[in-house]
């Protein structure tokens, strides 16, 4: 009976595992899926911006070859042992870095005086917080339009706003790559985690070798 | 004096008249357009355009072919047809077709600065340059650190010389200061077109006021929406409208203040033929107003023909040939992009 009970036990544990790594499996299908819609629309902005401003003013000839420090960085968070990395590596995009201001201006940073606490507290003290909480998210979406126009001035400073939607599309297909590249990831380790199990279970039925 | 062109207009424009008239026949038309959306991929687009007068400027170029190839080619053909009708051409008719290619010489100016601002080759930056705006100093652009070097090595001795009176200043060349000397540049240059035709008096003066304007009132609104949200300041950008037009001066200071699509709508609402246009569009969206602006311009431009004895074809020739080569590069890239749904979001049929 503790046996019939500790194998089911093994069981759920396993059919866990294999569900948690076909759910993972849909959502990278699904998130990669998502990804070509964006990237046409982009492609397809960024040849309306052509169409509008001038072949010859968005041109590949316009790019800045000066040395420059990259606006979007892709950080990698793991644990690293020797040669290879052990567990599940992690990607985080760091959007729209100044050089002036080294940290992220990503919108995704939500301010501390955003948090809600529990427990009393005055309205006015609230209000105070909320509106501290706008001004930072102002500031923070300033310095984002200021990193965003910079990146455009190459192609001048009044460009039409279809190079500002391409951008935009641009954006959005590389948070959605960073995101698969995530759920890749876990994909993975979920996958070595039931192949773990399954050779675990193998070796439980054919014995120790002698 | 106004009507008596007929006398004398023939002895020295009859000939080009009739050689623009002629190329301005060649113009694809709704059908080249429709077998041309058709296409799947850009060898077909260059295999009906060899039957075209485009044929020989395409005809050599091998597979896979790009779609800024395709402009190139066809580039290079109105080039040409520019070319043999200013050396035909007698004054004052030789100076307006010069007119003409000031604004791509002020456009190239600005292309090689930035780009040796951005560290780019010389030369690289020369192929990307408009033909028709090309002048024999231009690569030593690349020298000049700011305005006024620009002005004093280089730009003294071209005919974008008197429009540089109101942008000289010591600062360095930088983005912005760039982008406020190509469009001061433009003004000035659209201004002295315009006092030019008014000079030449008769239905020259008449039919190109109306296209210049058009054209000015254009870049105040174009200007107005791309510098919504940007550093640009009120005052500043007001400097860069044009002093004619339908808009000035009232629509000018209008402009000056909107802070979004819809004001520059409620602004230019209330002339009657940008009613027209704007209402073509739907509340807070400026996707389409390229193409409306683009279909009106060429309903004025195929206007210009159905009357004689005056340089306003040549222009109207010039602009309807860029609207045609604007649309093939468009249909190239939906083609390309595998979007031929979209294609007919900024294809403008000219007649």
């Amino acid at each position: 009976m503790a046996e019939g009970a500790g194998g089911a036990a093994a069981n759920g544990g396993s059919d866990e595992k294999v569900l948690d790594f076909l759910d993972s499996v849909d959502s990278y299908l699904t998130t990669m899926e998502s990804l070509a819609p964006i990237l046409r629309q982009g492609w397809f902005d960024l040849a309306s911006a052509r169409h509008s401003m001038g072949v010859f003013r968005v041109s590949s000839a316009s790019l800045d070859l000066k040395d420059h420090s990259a606006s979007t960085y892709l950080q990698m968070v793991g644990h690293e042992s020797d040669d290879s990395f052990v567990g599940q590596p992690s990607f985080s995009l760091c959007k729209w870095a100044s050089a002036d201001n080294k940290s992220c201006c990503s919108e995704e940073e939500i301010p501390d005086s955003q948090l809600r606490h529990r427990g009393t507290s005055r309205l006015s003290e609230n209000q105070e917080q909320n509106s501290n909480g706008d001004d930072s998210l102002k500031t923070v979406d300033d310095l984002v339009k200021k990193e965003r126009a910079k990146t455009l001035s190459v192609f001048g400073t009044l460009v039409s706003p279809k190079l500002r939607t391409a951008q935009l599309s641009f954006e959005t297909a590389l948070e959605v790559l960073v995101e698969a590249a995530n759920i890749r990831s876990s994909m993975l380790s979920a996958y070595s985690q039931v192949q773990k199990q399954m050779e675990d279970t193998r070796e439980g039925e054919i014995g120790p070798i002698p | 004096m106004y009507g008596f062109e007929a006398l004398t207009f023939n002895i020295h424009g009859g000939y080009l008249e009739a050689i623009v008239r002629g190329h301005r026949a060649s113009l694809l038309t709704a059908s080249d357009y429709n077998n041309l959306c058709q296409c799947e991929t850009l060898d077909d687009i260059k295999m009906h355009l060899s039957a075209t007068e485009y044929g020989p400027y395409l005809q050599n170029e091998p597979s896979p072919l790009h779609t800024t190839t395709i402009v190139e080619k066809c580039t290079l053909k109105l080039v040409d047809e520019y070319k043999s009708m200013l050396c035909q051409a007698t004054e004052p008719l030789s100076t307006f077709l010069e007119y003409i290619t000031y604004g791509h010489m002020i456009d190239n100016v600005v292309l090689i600065v930035t780009g040796t601002l951005h560290e780019r080759d010389v030369q690289e930056l020369l192929e990307k340059c408009h033909p028709l705006g090309m002048f024999d100093s231009i690569a030593t652009l690349a020298v000049a650190q700011n305005m006024r070097e620009l002005y004093r090595l280089v730009l003294v001795d071209t005919p974008l010389a008197p429009y540089f009176s109101e942008c000289i200043t010591s600062e360095d060349l930088d983005d912005m200061n760039i982008e406020i000397m190509r469009n001061t540049l433009y003004k000035a240059y659209l201004e002295d077109f315009y006092r030019f035709c008014q000079k030449l008096g008769g239905a020259t003066a008449e039919i190109m006021s109306d296209l210049l304007a058009f054209e000015a009132d254009r870049r105040a609104v174009n200007i107005t929406i791309n510098s919504i949200g940007t550093e640009l300041t009120r005052d500043d950008r007001r400097k860069l409208y044009s002093n004619f037009g339908l808009l000035y001066p009232y629509g000018h200071e209008e402009l000056a203040i909107c802070e979004d699509v819809d004001q520059v709508r409620a602004a230019m609402e209330k002339y009657p033929p940008y009613q027209s246009i704007f209402s073509k569009l739907s509340y807070g969206e400026s996707q389409m107003l390229d193409k409306a602006f683009y279909e009106e311009e060429v309903k004025r431009l195929c206007l210009a023909f159905e009357q004689q004895f005056h340089y306003g074809v040549f222009f109207a020739y010039m602009r309807l040939r860029e609207q045609e080569i604007r649309n093939l590069m468009w249909i190239s890239e939906c083609v390309a992009q595998n979007q031929k749904s979209r294609v007919h979001d900024s294809v403008v049929f000219i007649f």
